[in-house]
């Protein structure tokens, strides 16, 4: 019965390209891009409970390392992209390494120091990266958009499935007892630093993997991927749609990045109007916005019986 | 130095804050913007220059405004999450102070526009000493940072409030048990972090520019200091900026490529903070904190 809504909206997802074409479409593939981050980035935070700003830069080092494999040894995109995924996996073994020890906001600036860095780097090293003009990428299916829009809705099904996998088994647990008490959990024989490591490499890789789909769709990749502005967009989007539920996540990207796009004549309101619609969600309904829609609308279709709480996970 | 004392002005601000509200105020640049701004509008007013007031009293002007908004927003954000005594404080309030920077720089872009504005200078010209030429706008920045330091240390070590703050800062059940009132000072330290931090704005928009994105690298930087230092000391704060000022003019020698030298010149304090997180992370100065 839960998964019910989940079925109708795969099944709208699916029938959406029959009735939007071109413009609609591209914005629905950079929604599924955002999704993809934002629903990892919430298991990241959500579920274990490590703030990392780095994940803007994971998933530029994914679209980087693609773009330049894709470019320079001519291997195929889809290979580049999962290759992308595998470096920015290595960079979240990295950084989780370094920051095993770490809390709270030491841990949330270490990995802002991170980002930052990296995005230095790539403006730097204009000879590999161009610098801030970017890297000029081949489209994937030559730009065919239904193909694009498909694989990105691909993607995200198979990320936030092998997410929900993690999250039903006993790792699940274990890390959700690590958000809650992490010296609690290491004292019940839970391995909390081979976990932390574990679900610093897995968010990573899906950033990576956002991060190289992302860049084929576009076809530009430049530092402007891992601005911390782009950060705060990921976690607005999982803000908005409840940190602690990954769907939540995945579709309160795709719902504002909608609203983004119709709110154009507004330009440049708009992250304000986000900021605000951020602020206000922590401040009065820190669970997210859309799982309280969720709840009242589920009140209101069966009025006689208890109101499920929905979205806690 | 001069550098060094700015640096240090706006890295007491996020370093209070850390010490009495046990948070890192992620907005901490968007405050230094604030406070640029407010004071190049209150600079640049007709009230200043109708009544021929100095342009010291709009800096001064600038402190009790700044220091309400912090104020309020402690009040509207902040304390709601402590008195909820939440299990997640930490994380809650990351979140909250990392978006009202989000917030606060995307309400300034459209607000004020994307452009630089130069804040007029309070002093103009040079002075030189010896051999040492320094322009009147960084001097300005260094004295009258200078003097709001000084100022502060007689606050903290001098008054009831200060005593209060630092007891809050030390053990906030203790300090409650004796009759503080803990709340009102976590509103107070915000109010006067963000006053500090606002100052160290408008005094560098005297010397660089006011646009919505000013604070970001200055914000990297305090950082930077206030982890070097130690969070929450305020002693380790100063000596912290003083070693970022130096690291970083050495650091863009160490590449002989200008462009490069030029760009990584922020990497180098990351670096910084990244191994004194790794290595101390309690700071030169700070006290080890006990495990929660």
């Amino acid at each position: 019965m839960k998964r019910l809504p989940a079925f109708g909206l795969l099944v709208l997802a699916i029938l959406f390209p029959l009735f939007y074409k071109d413009y609609w479409l591209y914005v629905a593939v950079i929604g599924l891009y955002y999704a993809l981050l934002s629903s990892s980035w919430s298991m990241l935070a959500g579920q274990v409970g490590i703030i990392s700003f780095a994940h803007a830069a994971f998933a530029a080092v994914g679209a980087y390392t693609s773009a330049i494999l894709v470019i320079r040894l001519q291997i195929p995109i889809a290979v580049g992209i999962l290759l992308g995924a595998c470096a920015a996996a290595g960079f979240g073994y990295l950084i989780g390494a370094l920051t095993l020890r770490m809390r709270g906001p030491y841990l949330a600036l270490t990995t802002l120091g991170f980002a930052e860095i990296f995005r230095i780097f790539l403006t730097a090293e204009y000879d590999l990266t161009r610098g801030s003009y970017g890297l000029q990428v081949p489209l994937m299916f030559a730009g065919n958009k239904i193909l694009i829009y498909y694989t990105g809705l691909g993607l995200l099904v198979m990320t936030l499935w092998v997410l929900y996998l993690i999250l039903d088994s006993k790792i699940g647990l274990f890390l959700q007892a690590m958000r809650e008490d992490e010296d609690g959990a290491a004292t019940r024989g839970v391995n909390t630093v081979y976990y932390r490591l574990y679900a610093f490499v897995i968010t990573s890789a899906f950033a990576g993997l956002a991060g190289g789909f992302y860049a084929h769709v576009v076809g530009l990749v430049s530092p402007r991927m891992a601005l911390i502005s782009e950060m705060g967009l990921i976690l607005a989007m999982s803000i908005f749609g409840g940190l602690e539920s990954l769907l939540g996540a995945a579709l309160g990207a795709i719902v504002l990045q909608g609203l983004t796009e119709y709110l154009r004549t507004f330009e440049e309101w708009r992250l304000a109007v986000f900021g605000a619609l951020v602020l206000f969600t922590l401040r009065f309904s820190p669970e997210g916005i859309l799982p309280k829609l969720y709840e009242l609308a589920n009140a209101m279709f069966h009025r006689r019986s208890q109101p499920v709480k929905a979205g806690s996970r | 130095m001069v550098i060094g004392t700015l640096y240090a002005l706006m890295a007491l601000g996020l370093s209070l804050i850390f010490g009495v509200l046990k948070l890192v105020n992620f907005a901490h640049g968007e405050s230094m913007m604030v406070g640029g701004y407010l004071y190049y509008f209150l600079a640049t007013s007709f009230i200043v220059h109708l009544l021929g007031l100095p342009l010291v009293v709009a800096l001064a002007a600038t402190v009790p405004v700044l220091f309400f908004f912090g104020f309020i927003l402690e009040q509207t954000f902040l304390r709601p999450a402590y008195n909820r005594q939440t299990a997640r404080y930490d994380e809650y309030v990351i979140l909250v102070t990392f978006t009202l920077g989000i917030f606060l720089q995307n309400l300034a872009l459209p607000l004020f526009g994307p452009y630089n504005r130069q804040a007029p200078a309070i002093f103009k010209g040079r002075i030189r000493i010896g051999d040492l030429i320094i322009a009147g706008d960084r001097l300005t920045g260094a004295v009258v940072a200078f003097a709001v330091i000084v100022v502060l240390f007689i606050f903290l070590y001098r008054t009831y409030w200060g005593k209060g703050l630092r007891a809050v800062s030390q053990n906030p059940e203790a300090a409650a048990s004796l009759g503080i009132n803990v709340p009102r000072m976590r509103s107070m330290a915000f109010g006067i972090g963000i006053s500090l931090t606002g100052i160290a704005g408008a005094l560098l928009g005297q010397i660089f520019l006011v646009n919505p994105v000013m604070g970001v690298p200055f914000a990297v930087k305090a950082f930077v200091i206030v982890v070097l230092g130690g969070m929450g000391s305020i002693k380790g704060t100063i000596v912290g900026a003083f070693i970022l000022a130096v690291v970083e003019s050495f650091g863009s020698i160490l590449l002989p490529d200008p462009t490069r030298a030029l760009a990584y010149k922020d990497a180098y304090g990351l670096l910084l903070l990244i191994v004194t997180l790794m290595f101390r992370p309690q700071g030169l100065f700070g006290e080890k904190v006990r495990r929660a």
